[in-house]
């Protein structure tokens, strides 16, 4: 709700006292055929790690980007999306009011206010932070789609390297927010998941009822969580730098830490967990039509006084090939999250691995046809305590007719 | 360009004798032609004025400049199209042009007008690789060397001096300008260069199809 009220502000603001402008509208429809394995997803509760539990025809995504500039540096930019699965349907995924100064000399600076994501993927660079490569993201990107974004401010000082005659081009960027508490939840119970569903601004995701989370005499807490809330009225911060020879090879650091008080707690039971992560990040445009592109991130997540406290690690390498019309890709995944904490009766270690293959061809610059199959193996240890078998190999295959605009 | 060049040089000379071409050579210490390097012919006699002529051609494609160089005569016009399918915002703050252009996808801005002899290099706000430069010379002879380095005008007579520009050039620009004298034979003109031309960063024209600039 603070989100949307922020972009009625930032609207009313931009629509006067501006001279030349013109308001860009883009849209993206997904639907899907999917065959599910039939593993209860967490949107029904379960433990499964992928977003469908039956197979049929979905709409997979659909989103609007309204954006607009103006000669002074300020622009803004607006996504909705609707999604059919999930708890909030209609809702903004990212609202930001940039400015990027017109300047000439070898540093410069821009920065942003509102509510989106730290430039931390080199995977979801499509329009509404989608990946132009798969539609079932990296283990690393689906859970930061889902738990993590910045509604806040971030400052960048950045160098072009054709402003100095130089191949190397870099960037260093800092931010500031509130409102991710709970981020670190989904982690410590669910554990990582493959997906494309991006939380709304005001979204609860949920989770299978693990009996030692519900229980009052142990943890305590609902299974769900909302992970953009504000408890403590700490501020995290998150530092980045980029560095990219010419366009072919990109390099990304971030570290994130919420600053969050894992002692501070909701009227719905829910925690803020001290979360930080360190994340790599590496594309190499091999030539005109081959690109690898990989991600590590390594980190841990705390809550209350250390009752869950994990590390997680997770990485993926991607190869994806591009020829005329058709896009090939191949990605890689591996995730773990690991316990250290006090209490032993709640589960929280869990990994897997995961092989996800796409084709997509553009029939025109509007429509898009694609096909993907994904397979894991992944390993939960609360799934014992819904006397489930800890160990499950999960597939999903993936037809989707895309519409942009 | 070359047709607008022609059309002025067509305009400005009906009346008068043409010498024979005239053949310009850009060279390196190691007898190596430079490309896309701008040679002009500042006339010694009276001066002359552009005709009116359609604007030159800076387009945007592919997140590029296209040309990367456009050499246009003083009080020229310049038009800025946007062939591409997503926003630009041009601007440059050298002296002797300073403005900003936001071109819209479908926008079509009208021409500017350059008044101002010398450099007017261009950027983008959306696109920070994008590079690209107007030279305004005050003169109708002008033009950019070929692969092989190579410029060809017919000139009329007279005294001219001979003067070339590239942002890629070291040597002091003053050293390298020729007075010429154009009679009516055929003559080639070589201007060697004594210091290496800077490296050209073409691979920043090589843009990945996907990225998170806004």
């Amino acid at each position: 709700m603070r989100v949307i009220n922020l972009s009625f502000i930032l609207l009313a603001v931009l629509s006067t006292g501006f001279a030349v402008s013109a308001v860009e509208t883009k849209g993206l429809v997904q639907v899907n055929y999917v065959f599910a394995d039939g593993q209860p997803s967490w949107f029904e509760n379960g433990t499964g790690i992928l977003a469908y539990s039956d197979s049929g025809i979905n709409v997979q995504q659909a989103l609007v980007e309204v954006s607009d500039s103006y000669s002074n540096g300020i622009s803004f930019s607006i996504i909705a999306n609707y999604y059919q699965r999930g708890e909030q349907n209609l809702g903004i995924s990212q609202a930001q009011l940039r400015y990027k100064p017109l300047m000439g000399g070898k540093v410069r600076w821009r920065a942003r206010a509102g509510f989106f994501y730290p430039k931390i993927s080199l995977e979801n660079v499509d329009l509404g932070w989608l990946s132009p490569y798969t539609y079932t993201q990296s283990a690393i990107n689906s859970w930061i789609g889902e738990e993590l974004r910045n509604p806040g401010l971030e400052f960048t000082l950045y160098s072009p390297g054709r402003a100095r005659r130089s191949a190397y081009s870099w960037e260093i960027t800092g931010g500031v927010f509130k409102g991710n508490d709970p981020t670190g939840t989904i982690l410590s119970w669910r554990g990582f998941a493959l997906h494309d569903r991006q939380s709304l601004n005001n979204d609860r995701i949920p989770f299978a009822p693990y009996p030692t989370v519900l229980d009052e005499q142990q943890v305590f807490h609902p299974n769900y969580v909302e992970p953009f809330h504000e408890f403590d009225g700490h501020l995290g911060f998150y530092l980045g730098a980029h560095l990219d020879y010419f366009q072919k090879v990109k390099f990304r650091y971030y570290y994130y830490d919420n600053q969050a008080d894992p002692k501070a707690i909701s009227f719905e039971r829910l925690y803020a967990w001290r979360t930080k992560f360190h994340s790599f990040g590496l594309q190499h445009n091999i030539n005109k039509n081959l690109r690898f592109i990989s991600q590590w991130m390594t980190g841990t997540t705390t809550m209350g006084l250390r009752a869950v406290f994990v590390n997680y690690d997770a990485w993926f390498a991607m190869f994806s090939y591009k020829l005329d019309r058709h896009r090939l890709s191949a990605r890689y995944d591996g995730f773990k999250v690991r316990e250290d904490d006090f209490m032993p009766n709640d589960l929280n270690n869990s990994n897997g691995k995961a092989l996800t293959l796409a084709w997509r061809y553009n029939l025109n610059k509007a429509w898009q046809v694609g096909v993907e199959q994904h397979f894991n193996q992944n390993f939960a240890a609360n799934r014992a305590t819904l006397l489930e078998p800890t160990e499950i190999d999960q597939q999903q295959s993936l037809a989707v007719l895309q519409y942009r605009w | 360009m070359f047709i607008r060049m022609s059309f002025a040089i067509l305009w400005l000379f009906s009346s008068a004798i043409y010498a024979k071409e005239q053949t310009v050579k850009i060279v390196d210490s190691a007898g190596k032609g430079h490309p896309n390097v701008v040679i002009y012919f500042e006339p010694k006699q009276a001066s002359t004025t552009i005709s009116d002529i359609a604007p030159a051609i800076m387009d945007q494609i592919d997140t590029q400049f296209v040309p990367h160089i456009l050499a246009v005569q003083k009080n020229s016009m310049v038009q800025f199209p946007n062939s591409d399918s997503i926003k630009h915002h041009v601007y440059s703050f050298s002296a002797a042009k300073t403005f900003e252009l936001q071109l819209y996808k479908d926008f079509k801005a009208d021409p500017l007008l350059f008044a101002n002899e010398g450099v007017v290099e261009l950027g983008c706000n959306v696109h920070d690789w994008m590079l690209g430069y107007i030279f305004v010379v005050d003169t109708p002879y002008f033009g950019k060397t070929n692969a092989k380095g190579e410029w060809v005008i017919d000139l009329p007579e007279g005294d001219y001096s001979l003067k070339v520009w590239s942002p890629l050039i070291q040597d002091n620009l003053e050293s390298l300008t020729k007075e010429v004298s154009i009679s009516e034979t055929s003559s080639t003109l070589v201007i060697n260069l004594a210091k290496p031309m800077l490296q050209n960063l073409h691979q920043y024209e090589q843009v990945d199809e996907f990225s998170d600039y806004e």
